[in-house]
């Protein structure tokens, strides 16, 4: 699949601060890609970079291996972490407005917009101000926005955030059907579970550089070997703690996910575990997402 | 003169009811079309033009945006959303009543002493000669009053015409008045101005008539003129020019009302976070030229339209006040408010582009308003006394102050057309050089967050 945004050696200072330091990266249409890092890693940084709203120091950004500018970035789609809407505008001229923006004309943009609201399950708010829509309403609006003229690239920093299961299964949806349409969809996120879910392919970034990047299968299946174990009544796996070669990586709730060294036999922390108490689960597991974000970051 | 200000007040009700209902109506039709579109959808008919409907109206404001690329887009976006807005709209009615009772209510203190326009039903009991009754239509002309006179059979029915009001007044053998009650009461149908003058004139005939005068020689006592008086010097007092004075107070309620816009306008902007949304598609100077753009003709639009509705009422009422006025005067507060918008609009968006909140807008506008506040006050005493100060020729042709003070020199007739013309290229040119620098103050503070921005961090960045 061949990489049609490229960021090359992006750098930016604010005064002491290193928002972006030589950061590159590949990202292939078609796919749904999570941004990550840690808060100040330099995300945002990034996603306003591409679309010009942040000077850099040096460094470039790419589409289709053609440097961007203001015309291409017509054809992107952004949604920025905190609302971008006019609280005061109608839902639907709203939208109308932002795609006519984007080049379309208006009577296009007047059909997509419907189609979108349509999709989204807001049709019944067009003649409504955005003011007076639920968080979560206002977040599919801010999606619809960014959709409406049918983008090739979306950027989305924190499209999940403050969204209850309804609304970020809504939400995730589009964003899948976006990839396998062809678009190009990265996306920042905390929610490391809903991540793992979405995408396809995950770039975790720290202090504005690159730290790894890779498909979330390659990712979940690389590093030492780890168990997934419960224990009855057990809640902090102090058993698991002393044994030698043994690391303890997660705890939720009542399973405990474990990383062993090479040298490790597991026989000896299943005993370990059935002396702690009735042992409920003991299987291999994939890395999860959350364990590479913390493992990477280390 | 009281029905006009019923009619008027009337036609403000009526105008907001109709436009309240005009609005549901819209919003109904939406809404059909909206469920329309889901009946359709749910009986699996293939839609191709979207769930709802947007309205023809804004089809043809977005229409013609377009035409104007980008900006045109963003310039309508101002203009629908101004427009639409309660603050425009109450505004715009208050402006209007305002300047409306300006003039309706000196009008009716003016007609009250005898110079509105009126007809006046006067009774003529017994004989009434051709030279009487010249007088009294003589004197009607002069207060304004189209005289009709009615002959009464006796004085039983004058008195009975004069009670049901269908007589002003009655004459009596043109040696007396009959009125039914003093007519300098609200409910009187006569011109207090007339009786007084009928009964005036009528003694000065009766004197002449008794001094033996022939019918000539009381003609050109009667119409005797007054001679010359002829000055050496104008001197240093001159008549208040009341247009030019409301003129100038509507020139600033409107520089300072659409400025203020501005700078609320970008702030909101910035601190909704949807100018990161609106610059990823357009470039700052496209998004700040379409705003100052769209709100500026708004506010022209208002200007027009409150200037009509002054000359209109004016007319209908037959107001002196804005007669008496060079058209010039007029003509120079319009240009100068075009060109102190023009300047003012970039300074205010460069402002407002460093602020986030509401109380950082009021810290930013006090300083921007002080030479406005300057050239306004300066402006009005200069008009009102009609004399100049070399200092106050001065702020003319600075493009801060100038948008007041060269129209005040107009109104009072201290400025050639070169001195005129010298200013608006001045001002022409700060104009240009002010918006270069707001606009690249504006490019690098808009998407700054975090606090207030300083020129400093700007000039760093």
């Amino acid at each position: 699949m061949a990489a049609v945004l490229e960021l090359r050696g992006l750098s930016r200072r604010y005064g002491d601060i290193v928002a972006l330091d030589d950061l590159s990266l590949e990202v292939p249409s078609g796919q749904v890609v999570g941004f990550l890092g840690p808060n100040g890693a330099g995300k945002t940084t990034t996603m306003r970079a591409i679309f010009g709203l942040t000077d850099l120091d040096g460094g470039s950004v790419h589409w289709n291996g053609k440097p961007v500018d203001q015309k291409t970035r017509r054809r992107f789609g952004y949604m920025p972490e905190e609302r971008g809407l006019y609280p005061g505008m109608h839902v639907g001229e709203q939208i109308e407005y932002f795609g006519r923006l984007h080049g379309m004309s208006s009577h296009d943009a007047a059909n997509s917009t419907g189609q979108w609201l349509e999709r989204l399950e807001i049709a019944n708010r067009w003649n409504d101000k955005v003011e007076v829509l639920s968080h979560g309403n206002q977040q599919r609006v801010q999606l619809a926005a960014a959709l409406v003229h049918q983008p090739e690239l979306i950027i989305l920093d924190e499209p999940l955030s403050g969204l209850d299961p309804v609304g970020i299964d809504a939400i995730g949806k589009v964003l899948v059907d976006q990839a396998h349409a062809g678009c190009c969809v990265i996306f920042s996120s905390h929610q490391l579970d809903q991540v793992e879910e979405l995408c396809e392919q995950v770039t975790i970034v720290d202090h504005g550089h690159l730290v790894v990047t890779g498909t979330v299968d390659e990712l979940a299946t690389s590093g030492p070997r780890r168990l997934v174990v419960r224990v009855e009544c057990d809640r902090d796996g102090a058993w698991a703690r002393s044994l030698p070669g043994v690391t303890v990586s997660e705890i939720r709730g009542s399973e405990i996910r474990l990383v062993l060294d090479d040298n490790t036999d597991s026989d000896v922390v299943l005993t370990a575990a059935m002396a702690a108490g009735k042992v409920t689960q003991f299987s291999f597991g994939r890395r999860r997402l959350s364990e590479v974000f913390r493992e990477s970051l280390a | 003169m009281r029905p006009l200000i019923i009619i008027g007040a009337l036609a403000v009700v009526i105008i907001i009811r109709v436009s309240m209902r005009m609005r549901k109506r819209r919003q109904q039709a939406d809404q059909a079309a909206m469920m329309a579109g889901e009946e359709a959808e749910s009986a699996g008919e293939a839609t191709t033009t979207g769930p709802v409907a947007p309205t023809a109206s804004s089809h043809r404001a977005a229409n013609f945006g377009a035409r104007f690329g980008d900006v045109g887009i963003i310039a309508m976006r101002e203009i629908t959303e101004r427009v639409r807005g309660r603050i425009f709209r109450v505004g715009t009615v208050v402006i209007l009543l305002a300047i409306g009772l300006a003039i309706i209510i000196p009008n009716l203190n003016h007609h009250s002493a005898g110079s509105g326009v009126t007809t006046q039903e006067v009774g003529i009991v017994g004989s009434l000669s051709p030279e009487f009754q010249k007088v009294v239509v003589e004197a009607g002309k002069a207060d304004k009053d189209d005289v009709h006179f009615v002959t009464e059979s006796s004085l039983d029915q004058a008195k009975r015409n004069l009670r049901d009001k269908s007589l002003a007044f009655a004459i009596v053998n043109d040696d007396a008045l009959l009125l039914n009650e003093p007519p300098s009461d609200s409910s009187s149908p006569a011109d207090p101005t007339l009786v007084q003058d009928v009964a005036e004139y009528f003694g000065l005939l009766h004197s002449y008539q008794s001094a033996d005068l022939t019918s000539a020689q009381i003609h050109s006592v009667t119409n005797a003129q007054s001679i010359p008086v002829n000055l050496l010097s104008q001197g240093q007092t001159k008549k208040v020019n009341a247009t030019s004075v409301v003129g100038l107070i509507m020139l600033f309620v409107l520089l300072t009302q659409y400025c203020t816009w501005i700078l609320i306008g970008v702030m909101q902007e910035k601190s909704s976070r949807v100018v990161e949304v609106l610059l990823a598609a357009v470039r700052p100077i496209q998004l700040l030229a379409g705003k100052v753009l769209g709100i500026g003709l708004v506010a022209l639009s208002q200007a027009v339209v409150v200037v009509g509705f002054a000359l209109l009422v004016a007319k209908a009422v037959g107001s002196d006040v804005l007669k008496g006025s060079e058209p010039m005067a007029l003509l120079a507060e319009l240009v100068w408010f075009v060109l102190g918008y023009a300047f003012y609009c970039w300074v205010y968006a460069a402002a407002g582009s460093m602020a986030e909140r509401q109380d950082q807008v009021q810290t930013l506008a006090f300083p921007l308003s002080i030479p406005i506040l300057i050239g306004y006050i300066f402006s009005i005493t200069v008009v009102s006394s009609g004399n100049a100060s070399p200092l106050f020729k001065v702020l003319a042709y600075l493009p801060p102050t100038a948008p007041f003070a060269m129209p005040a020199l107009v109104a009072i007739n201290q400025v050639a057309w070169w001195q005129f013309l010298a200013s608006v290229l001045i001002t022409l040119a700060a104009t240009a050089g002010v918006a270069i620098f707001a606009a690249r103050i504006y490019s690098r503070a808009v998407l700054r967050t975090g606090g207030r921005v300083r020129l400093k961090q700007l000039r760093n960045s």
